[in-house]
């Protein structure tokens, strides 16, 4: 039995209407009607049809304004025309439009067959297609790591440079910008990648068990070492070793992460056997590791020896262009995830999106993305849908130095004046040419 | 065991060799181990005739079916030997009320030459035989199968009627099985 196809038939004579119905019900098909192209676009709104047979001759909105909306809106419906004879010629103009095929009424009981095979396959090759393409953004190298904004090509060019060498790369930005994509990227795009790849959030582990995750224990080293255990350091073996959030290690773990990067060699607690030890070190941090040497709390030695590459991952405020490929993308995984067939976002919705701060990145926004899907009741995502981000925290960016605060600012004026200098410069009642050294200074470029 | 039949009605509306209802019974019999009566013929009404098409409406002759008196038949096939249509289709060669209780079977479109020789007779016996158990599978709520060779499958003309088995799929036979059982296992109204 094939996938059976979910019908709308719109045509003003009901007699019509239901003898489609009958039809479609022989097939088992899911199958609606309309009266009305209007009301065709409001059940479209309700539930993606995969196939819509439309009459071309309707009072009101007439079927190729109601096929112009359908491709506009839902491109990826398969529309059959139904006309009578005489008017062949708006039959071949509705195929121009991207009508998939037409009927002429009455029709043969096989015509109709042979469009329903004819859809079917069409059907089966779009859901190949799709899946192909599913398929491939999972091996895709640089998947989930979305964005055309500069920045973030910026990033992306730098990727395959750093992925040819063997040196430590400090990825740095803030919480759910992506750091943990970014470095499985360099990974993946390294001479290690076929080895693992293992990750560790140095800030969610307690030091004691930090050491013992990473250098592994030998039997009664501590109380509850009932038996001996491998390091990550030792698993990861020729491969890559993540150590997300570095600026949270404790000072001791510092010492020993030091003296790890500089001998390549590590003892495990509780062993006096030195262990070779051969791994890719990738650390990220969300704070400013320079400050926090020049405060004491990172160590200098330490901060030289992974930093020697530094990734700058921009928050997501500052590369908002990116914010509807964001969107949509995780759109589509909620939906696929959810079977909720939400498949579009409004343009209001998406300003809503674009004007929020996102305090907690690309992370908050496919958090704010699945919760909309999960709770819509209809396949557009409109404005309400994300009410809860105008009640929660807009303006709770926290800059945490004058610096940032100063960069927040005259990128919010930027934006708002559509990166006009003259005008943002007579907002922020500076002169232009100190806005333009400011911008330089900030690193601020119009996207 | 006693176990209730179900009991299926094969009736000719209007002018229709006698052999061809008879056929039709003994084919339903033997396939579905069903009690098939071929109840007394009725002429067509006139009023299914639509004057614009020429043809017999479907959906009226099966309106009119629903206001006859058939006994006890649980389903029931009419005969015709007139041209039928449905609003979206010029013609049609079967009609049947999906998971209902009537269906027609028209012979008019299944006959090669127009010809009444032997040897077309029992062609057409065979094709009308084959979408009577087609319509019939539909009254059991079966839908369309894609296997070309079933007696499910949708033939839209008699050269893929002459394509398909006299027979159902394994899937439409299981289907068809067991909504015969449901049927046989719902206590009978008429009693």
């Amino acid at each position: 039995m094939t996938e059976k196809m979910s019908i709308l038939v719109v045509d003003d004579e009901r007699i019509v209407r239901e003898s489609f119905l009958h039809w479609f019900r022989k097939y088992g098909c899911k199958t609606e009607a309309a009266a009305s192209g209007l009301e065709a676009l409001e059940k479209l709104d309700r539930y993606p049809f995969d196939l819509l047979f439309v009459d071309i001759k309707m009072p009101g909105m007439d079927g190729l304004e109601l096929l112009e909306r359908v491709k506009q809106q839902y491109p990826e419906a398969i529309v059959i025309i139904i006309t009578a004879y005489g008017s062949i010629d708006t039959a071949v103009k509705a195929m121009k439009m991207g009508a998939s095929d037409y009927l002429l009424k009455p029709f043969q009981p096989d015509q109709l067959s042979l469009v329903l095979e004819k859809v079917a396959n069409q059907k089966r090759l779009v859901s190949e297609v799709q899946y192909m393409k599913g398929r491939l953004e999972e091996i895709t190298r640089f998947d989930n790591i979305i964005g055309q904004s500069r920045p973030m090509q910026e990033v992306f060019d730098l990727i395959p440079q750093v992925a040819q060498s063997d040196a430590s790369v400090l990825l740095v930005g803030e919480t759910g910008t992506g750091k943990e994509l970014v470095a499985k990227a360099i990974h993946a795009k390294s001479k290690r990648s076929a080895l693992p790849f293992i990750a560790i959030n140095c800030g969610a582990i307690p030091d004691s068990l930090l050491e013992s995750e990473l250098f592994g224990h030998q039997k009664g080293a501590f109380t509850g070492a009932d038996h001996p255990r491998k390091g990550l350091f030792v698993v990861v073996s020729g491969g890559t070793l993540f150590l997300d959030e570095i600026g949270e290690v404790s000072p001791k773990m510092q010492v020993d992460l030091l003296r790890v990067l500089e001998e390549k060699k590590i003892m495990k607690i509780g062993d006096r056997v030195p262990i070779a030890v051969d791994f890719r070190l990738i650390s990220a941090t969300r704070r400013d590791l320079e400050q926090e040497v020049s405060r004491g709390a990172f160590r200098e030695d330490l901060f030289y020896r992974v930093h020697v590459i530094t990734i700058t991952i921009p928050p997501l405020r500052e590369r908002k262009d990116d914010i509807p490929l964001l969107a949509e993308h995780f759109l589509r995984k909620y939906s696929r995830q959810t079977a909720k067939q939400v498949d579009r976002i409004d343009s209001e919705a998406m300003r809503t999106l674009k004007s929020y701060d996102w305090p907690g990145n690309v992370r908050e926004l496919e958090n704010a993305i699945e919760r909309a899907v999960v709770l819509s009741k209809s396949r557009l995502l409109r404005a309400p849908d994300f009410s809860f981000l105008s009640a929660g925290p807009v303006a709770e960016l926290k800059p945490r130095s004058l610096r940032e605060l100063e960069k927040a600012h005259v990128l919010r004026i930027l934006e708002e004046c559509d990166w006009n200098v003259t005008q943002a410069s007579k907002t922020l009642d500076i002169h232009r040419a100190t806005l333009h050294k400011m911008m330089k200074r900030l690193g601020l470029r119009k996207p | 065991m006693n176990a209730p039949m179900n009991r299926i009605g094969v009736i000719a509306l209007g002018e229709v060799p006698d052999l061809i209802p008879q056929s039709i019974a003994a084919h339903i019999q033997g396939m579905l181990h069903a009690e098939v009566d071929v109840l007394p013929p009725l002429a067509l009404p006139s009023g299914a005739f639509d004057q614009g098409r020429l043809q017999y409406s479907a959906s009226l002759l099966l309106q009119h079916l629903e206001t006859l008196s058939l006994g006890l038949c649980t389903k029931v096939l009419a005969v015709l030997d007139a041209d039928l249509f449905v609003p979206i289709f010029s013609h049609v060669v079967g009609e049947a009320q999906q998971g209902g209780k009537h269906a027609l079977v028209s012979l008019y479109r299944l006959k090669t030459h127009g010809v009444e020789s032997p040897s077309e007779l029992s062609l057409v016996m065979e094709r009308a035989a084959k979408v009577a158990l087609h319509e019939l599978g539909h009254l059991y709520d079966l839908h369309h199968c894609t296997d070309p060779s079933c007696l499910m499958h949708f033939a839209g003309g008699v050269e893929d009627l002459d394509k398909t088995f006299m027979d159902y799929c394994n899937y439409c036979r299981v289907f068809l099985r067991d909504a015969l059982l449901r049927e046989r296992a719902q206590p009978d109204e008429d009693e």
